[in-house]
């Protein structure tokens, strides 16, 4: 990842870590190619101006307010309406809304993959912003085909989806059903967190649990 | 989240409410003030207004604190949108980490009780 004209230094792990998922985008995944996953990136990167979604984020509700979401028009509009849902209203999804997904035809493994690569995206690209730049350019798909992957190894923990048996806490587990997509994500998330024993800030744990919290408040997680 | 903790090995009692902005000031974290608005407008897309930010922190903060800071932010941007997709339910191991924190800043407040009632425990 190319941080070199970024206002604010830049640590060497986290332009790696961040240049491998950008990379990573590219290549096919699990449950999606190598240009169904930079089109999820790029629905994540105008979900933002989608006028649909401001009229959800204003509802009383956001599942009340039917509509077209504005896309690329690379993917089916159920890959759309998940996208748009993780990227603008997280706080607000619900059960039903997960299950309509699944009962008009997403498969759960590819919603698992599309929201490790939707959520990823969000990171590099939050940060990209957050330090002077404008998001980075894609790079072109690469050939070949999903591996169609699928975790045996999960178990039912109360979430809309099987969790990994194994790990720490829920949220370590919530993308087990699709490891590489597990991976992806933490890959990208790990060096913004203390995941990692060698992980190092130049502020205080205090200040990185402020700054967490107040994101997830901010974000209306509860976890 | 382990906020009182890292506090106290500080020597301070940390004020969790200024997380929730059920109270405001620096919640006896050094900058805590500071870093509330920075996480706050980055979590947001609020560009402008972290552009003003990020200069500020340049002062008040420095550089590499500031790059961190935002660093740190844009993590939790991602995996708040994880937790949220998934819909997992809170695990005693947090749960036990973030009780005090969750009673102090009433955060269980953001989603319904059978996410933020451990898995298997009875409401």
């Amino acid at each position: 990842m190319d941080y070199a004209d970024a206002e604010l230094p830049v640590a060497d792990g986290v332009a790696a870590a961040h240049g491998r998922t950008c990379a990573a985008f590219a290549q096919s995944g699990a449950w999606w190619s190598g240009a169904d996953r930079l089109a999820i990136v790029a629905d994540a990167r105008t979900a933002p101006d989608c006028p649909l979604c401001a009229e959800k984020v204003e509802a009383l509700s956001p599942h009340t307010v039917q509509g077209e979401h504005a896309s690329a028009g690379v993917l089916p509009p159920i890959a759309v309406e998940a996208i748009h849902g993780v990227r603008n209203y997280s706080g607000r999804l619900t059960r039903g809304w997960f299950d309509d997904l699944i009962d008009m035809g997403l498969q759960p493994e590819a919603y698992v993959d599309l929201v490790s690569v939707t959520a990823s995206s969000v990171i590099i690209d939050t940060y990209a912003q957050g330090i002077g730049l404008e998001p980075s350019p894609l790079p072109e798909p690469e050939p070949g085909n999903p591996s169609f992957e699928r975790s045996e190894d999960v178990v039912d923990a109360g979430a809309w989806l099987p969790l990994k048996r194994e790990g720490r806490a829920n949220v370590v587990r919530s993308l087990g059903l699709v490891p590489s997509a597990l991976k992806l994500f933490f890959d990208t998330f790990s060096p913004s967190y203390y995941m990692r024993p060698q992980t190092e800030f130049s502020i205080s744990w205090a200040q990185v649990e402020l700054v967490a919290s107040r994101v997830s408040a901010v974000n209306e997680c509860f976890y | 989240m382990a906020l009182r903790a890292s506090a106290q090995e500080s020597g301070q009692q940390a004020d969790l409410r200024v997380a929730t902005g059920v109270a405001s000031g620096d919640g006896n974290v050094p900058h805590g003030a500071f870093l509330c608005a920075l996480a706050e407008a980055v979590a947001r897309w609020r560009w402008d207004e972290v552009a003003e930010l990020r200069r500020t922190g340049l002062d008040v903060l420095g550089a590499q604190e500031t790059s961190d800071a935002i660093l740190v932010a844009s993590g939790f941007n991602g995996i708040t949108r994880v937790a949220d997709a998934i819909g997992i339910r809170l695990d005693q191991r947090t749960a036990d980490a973030s009780a005090d924190f969750r009673d102090m800043t009433g955060i269980s407040a953001f989603a319904p009780p059978e996410k933020w009632q451990v898995a298997g425990a009875s409401p």
